[in-house]
């Protein structure tokens, strides 16, 4: 890795007239794409790996978080699949919106939080891989973290 | 961190909407996964905060493990928790 990597030729990159620039490598389009599928059909179903995704708004009382979540929930899925929906209708795209590569971001951040509760973690310790299939979780981790700082930069330039 | 397992007891619902007129409060948590940089982001984008506005917020919930980040009516609080919840922060409200 060199210094200047990706400072002429970053991943996410505004242009004059406010659209966005990809540059991302077939096999990093294929992994997000992948990722993206992995988690819309993760939403499907109930699965504690969520939990993350769908905070309880009213803390610890439980009757008002359900009146919420039968208002609020569904709507909020719908949400997080049509951030995803832009994701893998665009992953071979050069150039996008602001609002899809929000969109992109939105999702990049929701899958983090899933793979973050897969892999337990947390503030205080440092990760230990168990094994190999972990250790690739985490490789993923890193990754989409890296891509989401390029993310966050380019729309804030 | 806190878990969404369901309580064994429910706490009673101690009042209507109209209980009091006092403002609801939206707070981010800290959690463990979001970047910093995200968290800061996200504050400015959804409550239009300065960039040092956003940052001194998010530092808040780094190192006091919460802020609050908008007041209003419990609609209002509501609406700006799903946003919140739409980019993945962790938000919850209560009443001030």
């Amino acid at each position: 890795m060199g210094l200047l990597d990706g400072v002429f030729d970053p991943p996410f990159r505004k242009r004059r007239n406010g659209r966005y620039t990809v540059n991302l490598s077939e096999g990093e389009r294929q992994l997000i794409e992948d990722l993206a599928l992995d988690l819309r059909e993760l939403l499907t179903t109930d699965s504690p790996m969520l939990q993350r995704l769908f905070p309880p708004p009213y803390g610890e009382n439980e009757e008002r978080n359900q009146g919420y979540s039968a208002l609020a929930g569904s709507e909020l899925v719908e949400r997080k699949f049509a951030a995803l929906d832009v994701v893998t209708g665009t992953i071979s795209a050069e150039d996008l919106s602001e609002e899809e590569v929000e969109a992109w971001m939105r999702s990049i951040n929701d899958i983090r939080l899933v793979l973050g509760t897969v892999l337990g973690i947390s503030e205080d310790q440092g990760f230990e891989p168990s094994d190999e299939a972990t250790q690739a979780l985490h490789d993923n981790y890193e990754y989409l973290g890296m891509l989401l700082e390029r993310i966050i930069r380019a729309l804030s330039n | 961190m806190s878990t969404t397992a369901p309580l064994e007891v429910m706490e009673p619902d101690t009042g209507t909407d109209s209980e009091t007129d006092a403002p609801w409060v939206v707070l981010v948590w800290n959690d463990p996964i979001n970047l910093m940089s995200y968290v800061t982001f996200v504050l400015q984008k959804l409550f239009s905060y300065s960039k040092a506005e956003a940052d001194k917020l998010m530092m808040q919930v780094h190192t006091e493990g919460k802020a609050a980040v908008s007041h209003g009516t419990r609609s209002e609080a509501e609406r700006d928790v799903f946003r919140l919840h739409e980019h993945g922060l962790w938000a919850t409200m209560q009443q001030d």
